[in-house]
């Protein structure tokens, strides 16, 4: 049998195909057993009842979930705290990295002690950084408070995470010293990829240190800026395990971020329905970051410029 | 040859079978059991004794903070990690037997009945849902009002409260002389399950402090209210006179207790076996001071409360050994073992844990231990005037918590005491439905 000049490369593209078909497969099956089924599962749970002490009925109620949940009073005050609090969490986590990247980078003998104690908030984990955090700030014996004390700051204790919005503060105060290491490692890579002779070029044209920082280290580590930037923002939007041990919400839900308050809907109140709606409006407003990020990411103009 | 060969070779195969049926046969039951942390020595010592009276079941514990025990739970629940005894309590019984987490006991082991005429009425109502029995106790006992008997004479009184009016007057004496900043502190964390039993306590010391009618609609969310009176009471305490330490919204059990023995607290509304803890020797700076008084109020009621081991549905599941090693743990820690009470007493002798099995109170022993540190007649009295909570429904701890963190916008002054309660009770209404 003679092959159609055509049929010969048809054949070759089919099976080159197949092959790339079958070589994605398993990643594919991963991806929708760990990923799509579970944001399947969490979709259709959000559309019915489903409360835990009543395990034999879980009908369908459409987006009545979606609706008890954004009209319930502690949605809004939920929101509220977690702008709050990723709006203070990202700028501070991000210039402060940003400076303890330049002291990094200064060439002392205490550089390499410098590099190791920085990361050592890393290293610790999150729930033991939240134990030791509400010892700190604890009203009766807080090392925090004893501080205040013998500085003759204050006349007696304050209760930190006793009111809304200081504990609010603490948390927050945990939160940044937990994720500096990770902006102040990305920033030390940026600065290191400047070149040093931009900085000779600038220093002979007469540059003061400001100049400096304004026309050439800010612009080239702005990729990483914005890279930093939106990974806090989802890290701060999602926080949890700091709330969770530091305040367990309170005092009066007024630590509850809107991570806190999905957890407390599904293990406290038991509604998985409502818990899971919850979740995937938080999804889709993760979404909205996801696709800012990818965008920036794809984007050269920045490194052009 | 050949056949020989096959012949050995089936002789060989069955009896590596055998052996391995008689391995897994022999092989102990293991149960998993879970707590909340509180003296794990006595509890392991407890287990390496269980153990080696029933050498054919091995127990694997694990144990987590009680602030977090029912989240904890559940999440081990709903995600099937294997549990097979735990600890559980009157707040979540009908919570966790709703969701067929745990199983009545009377429908495995028809024995336990024999138990019930030993246990107080409260204890029973506690582990009961249904009409069945979901629990042996690990212990039960009362919400007491607690003083500190020195800071109290140096305030210029010989006698302790006898209503909250007395309360407030004391506790402002001792303000103005400079005893103590703050009196009173309570365990008002948002999510502290001893949080409501406080309030509670407070509430049934009153006249008809019922937060429910018979059909279980809330009637406490108006001003004449028991409930109304004490939550005024508080407010008043922490915003008015001052009196109420306003850290209270961050605090916890045992932090509390630590205030008070290191002399930081002169009044407090603790569950009872913590005047053993506080009276003991070395362990505070403050101990020896500290007496326990009837609950203050018109009635001097209190909440009585019940914990317990339950038998999952887990461990009913897993077949007829396991469910054996089951009741042979429950019974050695909540039951008799020899014709006693053994670690139900071990628990009171040691630690002050108060008790459900009613014989107990005759025991010299027992009653020679409270009297170190405490009255075992004031005790006894104080839990004949205990009720159990009122309205346990599966939805109580949900509805619990949000009440917690209504009556703390109040207590912040976000919320007025009445706004607090007619928010909570529109909780339990939007939860009932």
């Amino acid at each position: 049998m003679r092959l159609s000049p055509r049929s010969i490369p048809m054949s070759w593209k089919a099976r080159e195909t197949r092959y790339a078909y079958a070589t994605v497969l398993p990643v594919v099956v991963l991806v929708a057993l760990f990923t799509i089924y579970p944001v399947g599962y969490a979709v259709s749970t959000s559309l019915r009842e489903v409360v835990l002490y009543r395990p034999a009925s879980t009908p369908f109620v459409g987006l009545k979930n979606y609706l008890d949940i954004v009209r319930g009073d502690f949605f809004a005050s939920a929101w509220g705290h977690t702008l709050t609090f990723t709006l203070f969490a990202v700028p501070l986590a991000t210039m402060l990295g940003f400076g303890t990247a330049h002291l990094l980078r200064v060439r002392s003998r205490l550089a390499g002690f410098l590099n190791a104690a920085v990361l050592l908030p890393w290293a610790i984990p999150t729930v033991i950084s939240g134990i030791i955090w509400a010892w700190i700030f604890n009203s009766t014996y807080g090392a925090f408070n004893g501080a205040l004390y013998s500085l003759g700051l204050i006349s007696s204790y304050i209760p930190w995470l006793s009111r809304p919005t200081s504990a609010l503060f603490c948390v927050l105060f945990a939160h940044i010293w937990k994720e500096l290491p990770l902006t102040s490692i990305l920033y030390v890579a940026a600065l290191q990829a400047i070149p040093d002779e931009l900085y000779d070029a600038a220093r002979a044209d007469g540059a003061g240190v400001l100049a400096t920082l304004g026309r050439i280290t800010i612009p080239l580590v702005l990729p990483t800026t914005l890279i930093v930037v939106i990974y806090e923002s989802m890290v701060a939007i999602v926080t949890f395990d700091l709330l969770y041990v530091m305040t367990g919400g309170g005092p009066a839900g007024g630590t509850s971020l809107i991570s806190y308050f999905i957890y407390n809907r599904m293990f406290t109140s038991y509604n998985f329905g409502q818990g899971a709606a919850l979740a995937v409006i938080l999804a889709l407003s993760l979404i909205v970051f996801i696709l800012v990020y990818l965008r920036v990411l794809r984007s050269e103009e920045v490194y052009r410029e | 040859m050949i056949r020989r060969s096959f012949a050995l070779a089936s002789g060989l195969i069955a009896l590596s079978v055998v052996v391995c049926a008689v391995a897994v046969a022999a092989a102990p039951v293991q149960l998993t059991f879970t707590v909340w942390s509180y003296s794990n020595d006595v509890i392991q010592d407890n287990i390496q004794k269980f153990q080696a009276r029933n050498p054919g079941v091995q127990v694997a514990l694990n144990d987590f903070a009680w602030e977090k025990f029912t989240d904890v739970m559940t999440a081990r629940f709903v995600g099937k990690t294997s549990t097979d005894v735990s600890y559980s309590s009157d707040h979540w019984l009908q919570q966790w037997a709703a969701a067929n987490w745990i199983v009545p006991l009377d429908d495995y082991f028809p024995q336990v009945a024999a138990y019930k005429p030993d246990f107080a009425p409260y204890a029973i109502e506690g582990m009961t849902y249904n009409g069945k029995l979901y629990g042996l106790p690990y212990y039960a006992d009362t919400i007491i009002f607690i003083y500190n008997e020195d800071m109290l004479k140096r305030a210029g009184f010989s006698a302790p409260p006898v209503t909250w009016d007395d309360v407030t007057k004391m506790a402002v004496a001792m303000k103005q002389k400079k005893i103590v900043e703050y009196p009173l502190m309570f365990q008002f964390q948002d999510i502290t399950p001893w949080y409501i039993e406080v309030f509670l306590s407070m509430v049934y010391s009153h006249n008809n402090p019922s937060m429910f009618d018979k059909s279980l609609a809330p009637t406490y969310d108006n001003e004449s209210s028991a409930a109304h009176k004490v939550a005024r009471w508080l407010v008043d305490g922490f915003r008015t006179t001052k009196i109420i330490n306003p850290a209270s919204l961050e605090m916890t059990e045992v932090p509390l207790v630590k205030a008070m023995g290191a002399g930081q607290v002169a009044f407090a509304v603790l569950p009872k076996y913590n005047l053993a803890d506080l009276n003991t020797a070395g362990a505070h700076a403050q101990a020896g001071k500290f007496k326990m008084a009837l609950m203050p109020g018109e009635t001097h009621g209190t909440v009585g409360f019940v914990r317990f081991y339950a038998m999952t549905k887990m461990a009913a599941d897993r077949g007829k050994e396991v469910r054996d090693g089951s009741w042979k743990f429950l019974e050695y820690f909540g039951g008799k073992t020899g014709g006693e009470f053994t670690v139900v007493k071990r628990w009171a002798l040691e630690k002050g844990l108060g008790f459900a099995q009613l014989p107990l109170y005759k025991d010299p022993q027992i009653r020679a231990a409270i009297n170190k540190w405490g009255n075992v007649t004031l005790e006894e009295q104080q839990s004949k005037l205990a009720r159990a909570k009122e309205a346990l429904t599966p939805f109580w701890g949900p509805w619990s918590l949000e009440f917690q963190k209504e009556m703390n916008k109040a207590l912040l002054g976000q919320e007025t005491p009445l706004q607090a309660l007619q928010a909570s009770a529109a909780k339990w209404k939007e939860m009932k439905r």
